[in-house]
């Protein structure tokens, strides 16, 4: 039987343009997703491979809430308890100006006690001088990638920033890690021996952890058992995995997000499949009606359908694939970099390929062209063979159809909306809500559609008289055709509206957010690892003489660090605030000047929105932070909004935190001034009083405010990337659904011109039917993306980062979302207008 | 004399690898403590002498040049300019039944630069430390030994002369004093007016590893000994290859050893040996055979023989007895004093032939006596692998009379030699 794919390869060459472009649709969606999965899984791996490289063979690690314990805990351990394999650790982040835009992680280890966790540090095979090392202060030891990059080599200095502190350390080894796996975890660490990691961080006496290897078997809980007993309070041991495991399910959400996001590019891509698809069934009817009459079955018709699609689907999903491969080294450093910028310092020295991922990408973009070309394939078989061939009984029928899609996608919307209120914080429920949404508003178009040019047919007679009402009615009347592009031009138009109202009202929420919380004049903080948060500590001597200063005439200071512990994670706050400063906060509910006299003396601590949402929290509950004298309950004087972490925010009284822990420090301060002081001049001036080799960042409340949304608009750049594709991808099923329907249509066409349609007016009427489409789209598209946008700040949002983003909706985004959907309408009809313009009436219409 | 110790001292072997990274890094392999253990890589690990042999660069060290007039209790703790330094104790035990057993215990001192490098953190430190640590079952044939390593910083290993402490981890040698009091029973006046070195008397010396403790008091017994020339023990003919070396060679014991479970009141006879040095090994040394004997009649016997590459004795081998009253006799090696094997023994790890047995003869004074080891493998599979053990002596003693004995020998430069 060769006769089917005969008839397919002649019609697929004879509309190429409709086969490149269904191609490219599948292509883009393969792209997007693929790229979008290797960009997620390069920084998790990237994570991954740096924490268990740096963390070894260690099987436990003993670490405090506050992230730095005393040294003397490892004496306990290794002498009183006699646990041999304990390694203490000390851990932080520097800047070198050699390597720059990279954070090194500054690793400070004993090598004596290296052997059973990280054995290239305890020498042997590696040829490191341990003795240098050790013997040698402030020694570094580089893995050869930093050192390459930097173009040291032994006895070389590096110029390092450690915590605002400019250091030239002494180059005393390399490490040539021997495997990729080694030498891609080890691509930022500054190795060095625990007395010089203990001085260049600046915290002697203390520890970041103990590392443990505790080798399975009978003993190993009693050995376990033994290390919990003998560790003091605020101390906890705990698997290794744990802790990597708490940090990359920080990210999950972002994630989630960025996941679900390019499976929309996809599923606009199965609209253009289920459009070009359905196009040439339409085209085909006659043909086909004509093979089943020849006894041609309908399953081999369904066949010839799904084959077409198959071979269209490999096709795109090769090229998806090539594609996804050179999109995903872009988008790998904007993930990276946002994770770094939001949650913890991740180096991604490579793009990581797996295969899996390459075959999941292009089986999700073959599935779902299958999936897009079934319906229009059993419609293929389902047509009568005597009828098959007339258009007006297709039409009919969709005509009828049309109040049935309209009522089924009600009923989606209203199953999607319910599944929203489910009372889950799981963000694939989420998801598939809103699929269920999207999909409901889909069905609707037509029906919308249909209503939105009843409403145009008098402002289209009195535009363009009868040709007007021609233009409008043939949207109505070839409704089997333009249904799946309106719909297709909807959803897009309707995302990237959705998209952009959420962008816009997170800005918004953290533009006002900001102003409402940085209320001292000039800010201090130490340049660090992640640029949304401040860390390590301020010199006290520093502190002293930019509080002194003439100008300022109040402060505020700040202690903050992240609290991993188990599988939980949150960012731990001391604050001291200047009265000025009380009014920062903005609480969900309660009375702001209760709470704060609570929160003052220490009585009872403020949480951020995120932090009591993820856990369930609510004012007046208690929440246990851990003191040096061990665990105790607080209650929470109240919940206020926060825009800063996602993970959420614990902040106590300065008062209260020097009760729990032995901690002076301070990691920033806000400077408050005198009403006549000029900022500018005033941080000129206490930059003036830093002395030689630290360095601080002082900003006025103006500089941190744009910093911070610098920051927010870094990170959503993933997001409008996403935006554009999808909607690059949809408009290329627009573009290829409208051209097809106005070539069909030539027929048609040239009967008008024979009966004396000028070019001109053909034109018109061609350009005229496609805009009138693009309109309807972008009119429909604007309640459903204000619906997406909702979903999306009130559900997604809340769900995925536990906050509430207050609705913005500025008209430019719906007057961009308009114009979008007409100019794409509208360039849509210009081949098929100018084609049909140029050619003669009598040879179009001897077509046939 | 003790060649590991001279291993961990060299800081350039070859191809500018050090020795003691050698050392960490088969350490590492083990997981931090080295245990005696049928391990099939002991022998790929093991370093000969001759590798770990270099250029010394003593530069900056202080030296053993001149004898030096030894100060107590300072001599007794570090001596931090010199490189090498170690508190070597071994003895034979009985429990009340006469079970015996034999023991070594040992800290290995080394510096890694001549100055401490300085800073804020208590970590920072130039001295790093090793410990072995072996017990003899005679009667079980079960030899068990452990080896570790730290830093002289951070708390986890050091040493101190007020109060007399040394100690790596929990392995520890300290004045009792310095630690609770009432484990000091035979205290009284013992020694302390006579000997300047036995003040820091009685020590208390505690060991462990898997599945064995060891615990002892320790007496002075004896005056301390100065060896060589007033306690400057010349290696080589190069000067400053020496050391600075004395000894407590009858330190009555008491104590108890758990092994396996079992608790034992233990007590015998110890030997301590303090050494220090900056170099003291010279070109062609490739080990060294050492012998301390305790007899019964009260005279002890040290003996060493350094070997050459060509198999000979060095000239600067030596010789010692020590009378019941402590006074030392020394022996001029080659006439005074002779060393001959009379069996040997392989090591199932590689099958490196050591000497097992010995005569050794002072024919002046009538002496004969005939050593063999208590259990044949005592051979410590550490990172540097040497057989050190408890042996019995039996034979000729002072003045011919028939006499028997126990002490430790130790064997250097035959595991792995000629690899």
């Amino acid at each position: 039987m060769r006769l089917l794919p005969l008839a397919s390869l002649r019609y697929l060459t004879q509309h190429r343009l409709q086969l490149v472009l269904a191609v490219l649709g599948v292509a883009l969606g393969v792209a997007v997703v693929l790229s979008i999965d290797i960009a997620i899984r390069s920084a998790q791996t990237g994570f991954r491979i740096s924490a268990e490289t740096v963390s070894g063979r260690a099987t436990h690690v003993v670490v405090s809430d506050i992230g730095t314990l005393d040294e003397a805990v490892l004496l306990k351990l290794r002498i009183d308890e006699d646990v041999s394999a304990a390694a203490p650790v000390v851990e932080g982040y520097a800047q070198s100006p050699l390597v720059p835009g990279r954070a090194l992680r500054i690793l400070g280890v004993d090598p004596f006690s290296e052997g059973p966790f990280r054995p290239w540090v305890a020498g042997g095979d590696s040829g490191l001088d341990v003795g240098g090392i050790i013997a040698v202060r402030t020694g570094v030891v580089l893995s050869s990638p930093v050192a390459d990059r930097a173009g040291l080599a032994v006895g070389d200095t590096l110029p390092l920033l450690v915590e605002g502190e400019s250091w030239f350390l002494p180059v005393v080894g390399l490490i040539a890690p021997g495997d990729d796996l080694a030498r891609a975890g080890l691509s930022d660490v500054v190795l060095m021996d625990i007395a010089g990691g203990q001085e260049v961080l600046r915290m002697p006496g203390l520890l970041s952890r103990i590392e443990l290897r505790i080798e399975e078997g009978e003993a190993s809980d009693v050995t376990l058992e033994r290390v919990r007993s003998a560790i003091p309070a605020g101390v906890g041991v705990e698997a290794v995995g744990t802790r990597s495991e708490t940090m990359t399910g920080m990210i999950a959400a972002f994630d989630v997000n960025l996941t679900a996001l390019s499976l929309l590019a996809l599923i606009f891509g199965m609209f253009l499949i289920y459009n070009s698809v359905t196009f040439s069934v339409v085209q085909r009817r006659g043909i086909l009606g004509r093979l089943r009459a020849l006894g041609v079955t309908r399953g081999e018709v369904v066949g010839m359908i799904l084959r077409e699609a198959f071979w269209i689907g490999t096709a795109g999903a090769v090229l998806g694939v090539a594609a996804g491969l050179v999109l995903a080294r872009g988008l790998v450093g904007m993930v990276s970099r946002t994770i770094n910028d939001l949650y913890f310092s991740v180096s991604v020295s490579s793009v990581d390929i797996e295969p899996a991922l390459v075959v999941k990408a292009a089986a999700l973009g073959l599935g779902a062209t299958l999936l897009a070309a079934l319906p229009p394939a059993l419609e293929a078989a389902g047509a009568n063979p005597r009828v098959a061939a007339l258009r007006s009984e297709v039409e009919d029928r969709v005509r009828r159809l049309v109040p049935l899609a309209a009522l089924a996608g009600v009923g989606l919307c209203l199953a999607g909306g319910l599944i929203l209120l489910a009372p889950t914080r799981s963000l694939l429920v989420s998801f598939t809500a809103l699929f269920f949404v999207i999909t409901g508003m889909a069905l609707v178009t037509p029906a919308g559609t249909l209503l939105v040019m009843s409403i145009l047919r008098p402002v289209l007679r009195a535009l363009g008289g009868t040709l007007g009402v021609m233009a409008g009615r043939a949207v109505g009347s070839s409704l089997s055709r333009t249904a799946p592009a309106v719909a297709a031009l909807v959803v897009a138009v309707s995302v990237t509206v959705g998209l952009g109202v959420m962008i816009q009202s997170f800005r918004g929420t953290l533009t006002r957010w900001l102003d409402g919380t940085l209320r001292a004049d000039v800010y201090v903080s130490l340049p660090g690892p992640t640029a949304s948060r401040a860390s390590g500590t301020l010199w006290p001597e520093v502190v002293d003489a930019f509080v002194a200063h003439p100008a300022v005439t109040g402060h505020s200071t700040y202690r903050g660090f992240d609290v991993v512990r188990g599988g939980d994670a949150f960012r731990l706050v001391a604050l001291d605030l200047d009265p000025r400063g009380e009014s920062a906060f903005d609480f969900l509910d309660g009375r702001p000047e209760e709470i704060m006299a609570a929160f003052r003396n220490g009585d009872g601590v403020i949480v951020s929105e995120p932090y009591a949402y993820r856990r369930g929290l609510e004012s007046g509950d208690d929440i246990v932070v851990t003191g040096r004298d061990g665990p105790s309950a607080v209650p929470i004087a109240g919940v206020f909004y926060d825009y800063g972490s996602e993970q959420g925010t614990v902040m106590m009284a300065r008062v209260a935190y020097d009760r729990l822990l032995d901690d002076p420090g301070i990691t920033s301060l806000g400077l408050f001034l005198d009403p006549g002081a000029d900022s500018e001049a005033v941080v000129e001036e206490l930059l003036a009083l830093v002395p030689p080799g630290r360095a601080v960042i002082v900003r006025t409340n103006d500089t941190l405010r744009s910093a911070s949304l610098e920051v927010f608009d870094r990170t959503f750049r993933v997001t409008a990337v996403l935006r554009l594709l999808a909607f690059i991808v949809a408009f290329v099923g627009v573009l290829s659904a409208l051209a097809a329907l106005q070539l069909e249509k030539a027929r048609e066409l040239a009967l008008m011109r024979a009966q004396g349609l000028t070019p001109g007016q053909l034109w018109r009427l061609v350009l005229a039917q496609t805009g009138l489409i693009g309109l309807a789209s972008g009119v429909l598209a604007i309640p459903m993306g204000l619906v997406l946008s909702t979903v999306m700040i009130f559900v997604v949002n809340k769900r995925s980062f536990g906050w509430t983003l207050h609705m913005q909706v500025g008209p430019d985004v719906l007057i961009q979302a308009v114009a979008l959907a007409v100019v794409g309408a509208l360039l849509a009809g210009l081949w098929p207008a100018w084609r049909m313009a140029r050619a003669a009436p009598a040879l179009a219409l001897r077509g046939e | 004399m003790r060649p590991i110790a001279k291993v961990i001292g060299r800081r350039h072997g070859l191809g500018g690898r050090w020795p003691f990274v050698a050392l960490l890094a088969a350490a590492s392999a083990c997981g931090g403590v080295v245990e005696q253990g049928a391990e099939e890589s002991d022998a790929e690990r093991t370093l000969s002498l001759v590798e770990t042999l270099g250029g010394l660069d003593t530069a900056g060290y202080a030296r053993a040049l001149a004898v030096r007039d030894f100060v107590f209790p300072e001599d007794h703790g570090p001596h931090e300019a010199f490189r090498t330094e170690w508190w070597y104790v071994t003895g034979n035990l009985e429990t009340d039944d006469g079970r015996p057993f034999g023991f070594q215990f040992t800290i290995f001192r080394s510096a890694l630069a001549p100055t401490p490098p300085g800073g804020p953190s208590s970590w920072a430190t130039n001295q790093a430390y090793m410990g072995h640590f072996a017990l003899t079952d005679v009667d079980g044939e079960d030899f068990r030994a452990a080896e570790i390593f730290a830093r002289g910083g951070g708390g986890l290993a050091g040493a101190s002369a007020r109060p007399f402490r040394v100690w790596l981890e929990d392995w520890r040698l300290e004045s009792v004093e310095s630690g609770d009091a009432e484990r000091a029973p035979l205290r009284a006046d013992r020694g302390a007016g006579r000997d300047p070195a036995a003040g820091v008397f009685p020590l208390r010396l505690s060991a462990d590893q898997d599945g064995v403790e060891l615990e002892l008091v320790l007496e002075a017994g004896k005056l301390h000994v100065r060896q060589g020339d007033a306690g400057l023990s010349r290696k080589g003919p190069e000067p400053g290859n020496a050391s600075h070396y004395y000894a407590h060679t009858r330190m009555p014991a008491s104590g108890r050893i758990v092994k396996d479970g079992d608790t034992v009141a233990v007590a015998g006879l110890a030997w301590l040996d303090r050494e220090w040095s900056t170099s003291a090994l010279s070109e062609g040394q490739v080990g060294w055979d050492w012998f301390a004997l305790q007899l019964d009649d009260g005279w002890e016997v040290m003996v060493y023989q350094l070997r050459r590459s060509d198999g000979t004795a060095d000239v600067f081998s030596d010789g010692v007895l020590v009378d019941p009253e402590g006074r030392r006799v020394a022996l001029s090696w080659g006439t005074d004093v002779e060393v001959q094997p009379t069996g040997t023994w392989a090591s199932p790890v590689d099958g490196s032939v050591y000497p097992s047995g010995w005569r050794v003869r002072v024919p002046q004074r009538g002496w004969d006596l005939a050593v063999e080891p208590a259990v044949l493998d005592q051979e410590l599979r550490v990172a540097f692998r040497y057989w050190e053990g408890s042996v019995r002596v039996s034979g000729k003693g002072e003045g011919g009379e028939a006499v028997t004995g126990r002490g430790y020998v130790e064997l250097t430069g035959y595991a792995g030699a000629g690899r």
